[in-house]
């Protein structure tokens, strides 16, 4: 393993993955830094420029894109009270009253500096449990891998809150896209409509683009977002004192555990994380009163919380080729284009490979530290950039991006229709993320249960009671049913 | 009543039963396993349940809601501009169509005439440089 270790920081030690990676950060930073930019579009517009430079190179920006996201979606939302990204809501809560208070400045420093202790901790979860993880996934055979995917795919639907029944419905529709091509076992088309690019299925990068881009866009169009009033005066001291260092350990721990703990399970981001964190250091912290008007230990536990997060889905999409969040699934894609499957076998085929990837991690997040200490004036500043020259950017990069890929205008229609359906289904309020997860795991899903069934001679029963299989139907079927039994239950009661 | 949910309910229903009827046609499987039909079909008589379940929770919902255009003319034609910017895609000169089409759009989203230009041909002349220069990606 010692070998491998010092493979995978060779790789990253040369300098144009570390050019490419300081590219994805500071661009990561400034899609964070600006309200309807977030890591996820960032990554899904960036995905087509990888096709043309090595893996290590394409992971380095595309890593850098989302570990330099997180952290800057609080710049805003410290600022302006709008969180950059979804991952950064709990630290408008005490940012934003701060920066009211005139302690704009150690806001964005708490932000920046919090935002690394969080990013280094669950890094280091990765690097801990990713391998036993992955060893004990190894003894999944095909049936495990169908209960597997069935079970990432309930657990969206079933954490998309009081929209269960839409989410297992978009889950589903990802799972139909997921039908177009060649049948797995048989080769016979299916959903082509007679044509050949559509033999090898859907391309995943345009869905992504058009469902997190243009269709992001088309939103922010209709609701015509006009916020780019930024707070007069100077942000004042940027590093915290040794004192405030004290009062925020507590906080900042527990923030980047729980943050990672959440990362973890397939879903489940870092905009749950940082509520959840914030929720915990409020129980546990002394002057519960100070949570929401300017507290440095809500704020601490929210900035690691949603950077801890990246961390922990990184293992799960690692590990057992299931993402932990949207960014994750796109990653994936990334990652198949260069002919590399996440999954187990990565741990047991190319090591050299994983460890590349926790030092880009570590690299990513140090790099974002010091823009967020020292770039947090001129990032302020770029929330002045009108936002119809970002909806014209995006719709452009997205457009040609999509076309790039494979040359193909087919994929540029593809994203554009994806774009109308993410657009309706926003406003329908329909979960995007079960589609993209059916998309990704609805082939696992197909292949894997028609093998378990060949290799098994046709015997569904003796399949279906195979005990890793039965806890994940279980559970599949559980999680997004018990919601649904407790709020009839409550609706009863009152 | 939710109307966004009826109307995606619908649609669901539909493209569920289309999956259903359309699966049956594809080969059958033999001896217990599954064949290619298996999945569409499965697919699609899941998604009609839920649809249905989805209509009824709907319908019973007090009051009446429906999808929330603020903007409705305006993003109908930003996606509509883009969509002939589509279609003529392929079509020649790559830099003056999309300077064209982003200068319309940008002064269509309120944009002064000047800037809306200004910033066009800076974006296009980027995405003309990384892609086509610099990725070799043909563009026209």
């Amino acid at each position: 393993m010692g070998s491998e270790l010092l493979t995978g920081l060779t790789a990253v030690l040369d300098w144009e993955v570390l050019g490419f990676l300081t590219f994805g950060v500071t661009l990561g930073a400034i899609f964070g830094a600006l309200p309807g930019l977030t890591a996820t579009m960032g990554v899904a517009v960036l995905t087509p420029l990888t096709f043309w430079i090595s893996a290590e190179q394409g992971l380095a920006m595309l890593l850098g894109i989302y570990c330099g996201a997180i952290p800057a979606g609080g710049i805003p939302a410290i600022l302006i009270n709008v969180p950059g990204t979804p991952a950064s809501i709990a630290t408008s809560w005490d940012g934003y009253a701060m920066a009211r208070k005139g302690q704009a400045g150690l806001a964005l420093g708490i932000n920046a500096l919090m935002s690394t202790v969080g990013q280094l901790t669950s890094i280091l979860f990765l690097a801990l449990l990713a391998f036993p993880i992955a060893g004990f996934a190894l003894k999944f055979g095909p049936a495990e891998y169908f209960g597997l995917a069935l079970f990432g795919i309930s657990l969206m639907a079933g954490i998309s809150r009081d929209q269960v029944l839409k989410g297992l419905l978009a889950g589903t529709l990802g799972l139909a896209l997921a039908l177009v091509g060649l049948d797995p076992m048989t080769a016979y088309p299916r959903y082509t409509f007679g044509m050949s690019e559509f033999l090898d299925g859907i391309s995943f990068v345009p869905v992504m683009i058009g469902l997190f881009g243009l269709a992001e866009a088309l939103v922010q169009i209709s609701e015509r977002h006009s916020i780019r009033e930024l707070p007069a005066g100077v942000l004042g001291r940027i590093l915290p004192c040794l004192n405030e260092w004290k009062k925020m350990l507590p906080s900042m721990m527990s923030g980047a555990g729980l943050g990672t703990i959440v990362g973890a399970i397939p879903a489940a981001g870092g905009d749950i994380g940082s509520v959840i964190a914030w929720e915990q250091a409020r129980r546990i912290s002394p002057g519960k009163e100070e949570f929401g008007k300017g507290s440095l230990r809500g704020l601490a536990a929210s900035c690691a919380a949603c950077n801890g997060a990246i961390g922990g889905a990184m293992t799960t999409m690692l590990t057992l080729g299931i993402p932990g969040d949207a960014v994750s699934a796109i990653l994936i894609g990334a990652l198949l284009i260069h002919g590399i499957q996440p999954g187990p076998l990565l741990f047991q085929n190319n090591q050299a490979f994983v460890f590349s990837i926790v030092f880009l991690l570590v690299f990513a997040s140090l790099l974002i530290m010091l823009i967020g200490l020292l770039g947090a004036r001129p990032l302020a500043g770029i929330l002045r950039i009108p936002s119809p020259w970002l909806w014209a950017g995006i719709v452009l990069f997205g457009t040609v991006g999509a076309y790039a890929l494979n040359n193909a205008v087919v994929d540029v229609w593809v994203m554009f229709a994806a774009g109308i359906a993410g657009f309706l289904f926003r406003k329908a309020r329909i979960p995007l993320g079960p589609l993209v997860l059916g998309l990704i795991l609805g082939p696992m899903m197909e292949a894997n249960l028609r093998r378990a069934l060949i290799i098994g001679r046709g015997d569904w029963i003796g399949i279906l009671t195979r005990p890793i299989l039965l806890f994940f139907l279980t559970a599949a079927v559980l999680l997004p049913v018990l919601p649904l039994i407790r709020s009839k239950l409550f609706m009863r009661k009152e | 009543m939710d109307r966004s949910s009826c109307i995606a309910a619908a649609g669901f229903t539909a493209l569920g039963a289309y999956l259903v009827v359309s699966g049956g046609g594809f080969p059958a499987g033999a001896g217990g396993l599954p064949g290619a039909g298996f999945f569409p079909q499965t697919i699609g008589a899941l998604m009609v349940l839920l649809a249905l379940g989805l209509l009824f929770k709907a319908r019973e919902r007090s009051g009446t809601t429906g999808f929330a255009f603020v903007n409705a003319a305006q993003t109908a034609a930003s996606a509509g501009m883009l969509l002939i910017y589509l279609a003529l895609w392929g079509t020649g000169f790559f830099p003056l169509r999309t300077a064209l089409f982003l200068t319309l759009f940008l002064k269509f989203l309120g944009q002064r005439w000047r800037s809306a230009a200004g910033v066009s041909l800076v974006l296009t002349a980027v995405v003309t440089a990384v892609f086509q220069y610099g990725l070799n990606v043909s563009l026209e």
